[in-house]
Parts: structure tokens; sequence; C-alpha cells
């Protein structure tokens, strides 16, 4: 491989990693108050199709991009209505939330002819000065998304290790029944907590539609949103850890189009396969390396219910 | 109100009359709800709470198709008289119903044993390819080949799975993500065969060539394949194996609760590994039935839909093999009618999943009804 690849496979790897990142991100936020939120693929797809929505409609990104989070989080009330509420089983209600936004997205966009219909997308930002780099600068030349979501991460982890807030939630997914004891309503906690994680999942899949691909086809996050749900066990509920996943697995896609490039001749389908086999082998050494399991929420994927004698 | 409520699950026959009354002059806006856990409720109840759930999800599901341009007279028509009492239809309800069922039936053994396989539709590209390579390599002489194909479907379907079930008992390891991925692995598979080495030769379209006469299901007559006599056998087994055998009896108490079966004896690990197993040959049967009984040839996109159906129809019919059978011949009724749907209203077929996923939401939130009661306390018990 020449220098030249190198840079290229570099300077493209942020763009694969941006949907990962952030919608391991969202995850994590539901996950942390205790909501296991298995409808990440779902809800990506609904990002996605409500971006291109309001693209065509406005063309302005910023505002599609804001959309398509609302759009995942008025979606994920329902998810949350059922396992909040109405006490569903978190991995059914989950799978219910996926194959319902699969069957919704699909119809909408066929009736509402999206499908393929290409849109303008957000164009590259150099991060000055770097960006003037001879060679490397091109690594500096991204799309403000892309120099958006360490400022998220940021953000998020912030939130959770500095705020009293932050503490709170993570107290709610931790052991509710002592969370509920000392006054924190984990209903509303935990409501709050999938509608926001569920806007960046959204945002991860508007960032797919909108900035990567700026089109719509039906079924296109093809299991990103189940990759992510890996992801998040392998980086054991931690944002940063969540953002380095993110980032190998950008590099890891972002390598398949840049080997048919350099003209590297290998078998297509096969290739196509390595994001979902080197899932599977991450969720593997998680196990081997028996770690993780004491950093897993204590109370994910279980129900709150007061005074229920378990 | 701890102490109200608590009384009122240890002696949830007893309510009190004076409490009631006071709670009857409360204005609207202080009276107050107690939310208890029903310890158990009549068949009866549950089937009605259970039909209203479904009559919910319908009328939801006809008012979206009313909504993409069905005209609603038409509705009842297409879905009822059109199905069921045209002939030629209720032929492909039963045509499409032989996969259905199998799929079903692996969902529901899979889940008794608590083990989330949603790799049923990767078990089942599997199931086909490992029926299309007897056919493509003509293995075995022409009487046999068909149960060598079989041989194969379920082998290859029961390998697809074996991995995930190893790593959920051995490892720990999620069975949801790892299902999953092996899905999307096998799909890409089956695209590289199809577009690869097994491309029909005739006319270099994307699918395997034809299998020949001998090595297709044969058809019973009047239409019908026998792919439904197979599902309907495998479906006696599958009753017979949870409600019968033996390993059905292991197979409760696992469910119930693995530790204590474990403690009494009961081989917990072979009883997992045993019904998973199970669940992916059916799976792989699955495959073959569309491949062998539908379709006469491998192609490229034949498993779409099977793996939500399989996981829909376990959940509606609460992992009993018989429930499963009925509820699989209504999903393939709604699949056939989404095709006609499609062709004379123009209504995409992404519509019948999103029917599918509105029926769950609606019986899985019922279900709250079932196991809970809101009871009215009085507005002098809280205070």
């Amino acid at each position: 491989m020449s220098g030249g690849i190198v840079l290229n496979w570099l300077a493209s790897t942020p763009d694969f990693a941006v949907p990962y990142a952030l919608a391991a991100l969202g995850l994590i936020i539901s996950e942390r108050a205790g909501v296991l939120s298995l409808g990440a693929e779902g809800l990506m797809l609904v990002g996605a199709l409500a971006g291109i929505g309001a693209q065509i409609a406005m063309g302005q990104p910023a505002v599609s991009l804001v959309l398509a989070m609302l759009a995942a989080s008025a979606v994920s009330l329902l998810f949350a209505a059922m396992v909040i509420w109405l006490r569903v089983n978190q991995v059914i209600a989950g799978l219910a939330l996926v194959f319902f936004c699969q069957g919704l997205t699909a119809l909408v966009g066929s009736l509402a002819e999206w499908t393929n219909h290409a849109t303008e997308g957000i164009g590259a930002m150099g991060l000055w000065p770097l960006s003037l780099l001879p060679g490397a600068g091109r690594l500096f030349e991204q799309n403000a998304m892309v120099w958006l979501t360490p400022p998220i991460f940021l953000a998020v982890a912030w939130f959770f290790s500095r705020t009293s807030a932050g503490l709170r939630l993570r107290a709610v997914g931790e052991n509710p029944q002592a969370a509920d004891a000392a006054g924190i309503r984990v209903s509303m906690w935990r409501l709050a907590a999938v509608l926001a994680g569920s806007a960046l999942v959204g945002l991860a899949g508007a960032y797919i539609s909108v900035v990567s691909t700026k089109l719509w086809i039906a079924g296109m996050t093809g299991g990103r949103g189940w990759i992510a749900v890996g992801l998040v066990i392998f980086a054991r509920w931690s944002p940063w850890k969540a953002l380095a996943g993110a980032l190998l697995f950008g590099c890891i896609e972002a390598l398949i189009p840049q080997l048919a490039a350099a003209g590297v001749q290998l078998p297509q389908y096969f290739v196509m396969m390595t994001p979902y086999a080197v899932t599977l082998g991450v969720m593997v050494w998680v196990a081997l390396s028996r770690r993780g399991a004491d950093e897993e929420p204590g109370a994910l994927g279980q129900p709150y219910v007061r005074e229920e004698r378990r | 109100m701890v102490d109200a409520t608590l009384a009122a699950i240890a002696q949830p026959a007893q309510t009190d009359p004076d409490a009631a009354h006071r709670a009857r002059r409360q204005p609207l806006a202080r009276r107050r709800y107690a939310l208890e856990i029903r310890q158990h409720m009549g068949w009866r109840q549950q089937a009605l709470i259970l039909a209203a759930a479904l009559l919910a999800g319908l009328a939801i599901s006809a008012a979206i198709l009313v909504a993409a341009g069905v005209p609603a007279n038409e509705l009842a028509n297409e879905f009822v008289m059109q199905t069921f009492f045209d002939g030629q239809n209720f032929r492909a309800v039963l045509f499409q119903a032989a996969p259905m069922i199998l799929v079903g039936l692996a969902g529901s053994l899979a889940f008794r044993a608590r083990f989330w396989n949603l790799g049923l539709e990767g078990q089942m590209i599997w199931g086909a390819i490992g029926a299309t390579a007897v056919s493509m390599w003509q293995i075995g002489p022409e009487p046999l080949r068909l149960p060598l194909m079989f041989a194969a479907a379920i082998g290859c379907g029961l390998l697809w799975v074996l991995g995930p079930a190893w790593l959920k008992i051995r490892l720990g390891v999620n069975e949801i993500i790892s299902t999953l991925m092996l899905n999307y692995m096998a799909a890409n598979f089956l695209l590289h065969l199809v577009y690869g080495g097994w491309k029909d030769p005739k006319d270099n379209f994307p699918y395997s060539p034809q299998f020949r006469v001998f090595e297709r299901l044969p058809e019973l007559g009047a239409g019908v394949s026998s792919a439904i006599v197979l599902a309907a056998v495998v479906a006696l087994f599958a009753w017979w194996l949870v409600g019968v055998s033996r390993a059905g009896l292991y197979l409760r108490f696992v469910d119930a609760n693995p530790r204590v079966a474990h403690a009494n004896g009961v081989p917990v690990r072979r009883t997992i590994y045993g019904a998973v197993l199970l669940s992916g040959a059916m799976a792989g049967l699955a495959g073959l039935a569309v491949a062998a009984g539908q379709e006469g040839r491998l192609t490229q996109a034949f498993y779409q839909g099977y793996g939500f159906s399989g996981i829909l129809i376990a959940f509606l019919a609460r992992n009993n093999p018989l429930a499963a059978t009925v509820v699989a011949l209504l999903v393939a009724a709604l699949f056939v009618t989404g095709r006609s749907l499609q062709v004379f209203y123009q209504v995409p077929f992404s519509m019948v999943q999103l029917i599918q996923a509105i029926i769950v939401v609606c019986v899985a939130a019922s279900d709250f009804f079932i196991r809970h009661r809101l009871r009215r306390v009085g507005g002098e018990a809280l205070q």
C-alpha cells in the first residue's frame, strides 16, 4: 500500500465512524438508566428517513438533522411507553420497535417517493490551521458533523461523571429501588434517558442518509444499529471507549472501498461481511476477557415496579 | 399507601365497601388509583383481552391501509373473503404457510429455552444452500436425492445456530447480537453464491439453476404442495416434543428457572442445546420448503421477512406449537393479501411488516392488563 492510499483511508475513516459513535452514545445514555434499547436499528432508519425527507422538502442540512432527532425521539415514545409504564419485556419491545420502524420507513419512503432521490449533503470544513499541512492536511477536511461529534461525547461524558443529574441517571440504572427511596423519579429519568438517547441514535441515522450517502434506500442502515448495540457492550457503557470502538469500526469499514480502489482482488461479499464478523469477534473477546460484567448497569433490562417483591 | 397496597395484594378478594363508597364521593381530580399485580386471571378474561388487543391492532392497521389508498369498503372483502373463501387464494395461503409454520415452530422452540434465536433467516438461508448444494453437485442417486437434500438442509441450519448456542452457554455471549450478525453474514454468502459460482448458466440471472423434478417437493394434486404436509408433520412432532415427551418437561423446568432446574438434576445445558439446535434445524427446513417447494431454485432474497414473522408467530402463540401453526396460517394469509394489495392498490409490501409490528405492540401492551389491575383507592386511606 502506498502512502496516498493510507491517507485516503484515514481521511475517509471519520465518515464511517460517526454513525457508530453517535448511535453507541445514544444507547449508552438509555442503558445507563437501565433501559435496554435494542431498537437502535429501527430508530436509525427513522432518523435516516426523516432527515432525507426534511432535506428534500427544505434543503437545510442543520434543520434536517434536528428534525431527524425529533422524529426518532417521537417514535421512541412508543418504546418508552411499553417498557416504562406497561412493563413489557424490553427485548420484545425493542424488537417490535425495530420491525415497526423498518415497516414504517419503507412504507413512508416509497409512498412519499423519497427513495433514491439524491440530495445536496453538507460540504467539508477544514480544521484551520491543521488542514493547511502539506499532504496530511486532507485528514482535517471533514464535514461539520465530524467536528461536532467529539464535543457531543465530551458533553455526555461530563454529564455522567461531573453533574448530579448524571449521577441520578446512573443511580436509576444501577439500583432503582435505592434511587426511588432517595426521591429520584425513576420513570421520569428513564423516559428522559430513552428520549435523549433515541435522539442521538436518530442523528446517527440521519448522518448516514443526509451527510454520507445523500439519499434514502429502504433498510439502508444495514445492521449498523445492531453493531452499535454490540459496540456498547464492547465499550462497557463508557462513552470514550465507545468512541474508540467506533473509530475502529470506521477504520474497518473505510478499508473496504480503499482496497477495491487499490485493485486488491477480494471476493466482494466476503469483504461486506467484515463489519459483522468483527462485531462477533469483539463480543467473543469481551466474553473471554471476563471483564465488563461489573460495568453493566445493575438493573439493565429490568422494569422497575415500586413495592413489587422480586 | 404501602400498607394498603400490600394488604390488597395479600388479599385481593377483600374489598372494603366503605372505601369504595368514599372513593365514589371523591371529585375526579382527587381520585387515586393503585396498581396491583394480579396473581392469575381466568382464561376467558385473558382471551377477551387478547381479542381486544388484536382488534385494536387490526383497527389501526386498517386505518393505515385506508390512508395508504385502499378503499375502506374493499378491506373486509380483500382480507377475509378473497383470502379464505376463494379456492385459488386459499391454496396460495397454504403454499405460503409451509415455511411460515416451520419458522414459527423454530422460533417457539428456541424461545422455550430462553434463547433469543433471531438468526432464523440465516439458518433458513443455510438450509436452502445445503439443499441446493446437493442438487448442484448431484449427490446421491435419483430416489435418494430429496432425502439427502432434507438432511443437508437440517444439518446446515443446525450448524449455523451451533456457534451462537455454544457462545451463549459457554461464554455468556449475548445471542441476540451473535445470531443477527450471522444473519447478515449468511445473506452476504448467499449473494456470493448466486452472483458467483452458482449463477444460472442458462440466462445468467442471479439465481441457481432450476432443480430437477425429483429434487422438488412433489405436488399432492389440487395444486397443494407436499410442503404443507411436511410443516404439519413437524408441527405434530414439536407438539409431542414440548407437550408429551420428557424433553418437553425438562424444557418447561429450564424455562421457569434454570438454576432450580439444575439443582433438581435436569440436564439444563443439554436441554438448551437440544431446543436451540432443533430450532436451527427447523429453520433450515423452512429454507428447503421455499427453495424446493416454492421457487424450485436458490434465489437471492427468498428469506426476507421470515425471521421477523417467525418471532412474531412464536410470540403470539406463546411458544405453543399448535397455536403457532394456526397463527402462521394467519400470517401467511396476511402475506398473500399484502401481495394482492401491492398489485391492485400499489401498497408497498412493507405494509405487511408494519401491520405485523403493530399487532405485536398491541398484544405485548395488552399483557399489562392481564398481569395488573387498577383499583381505586379511597381518599382517606392515603393520608
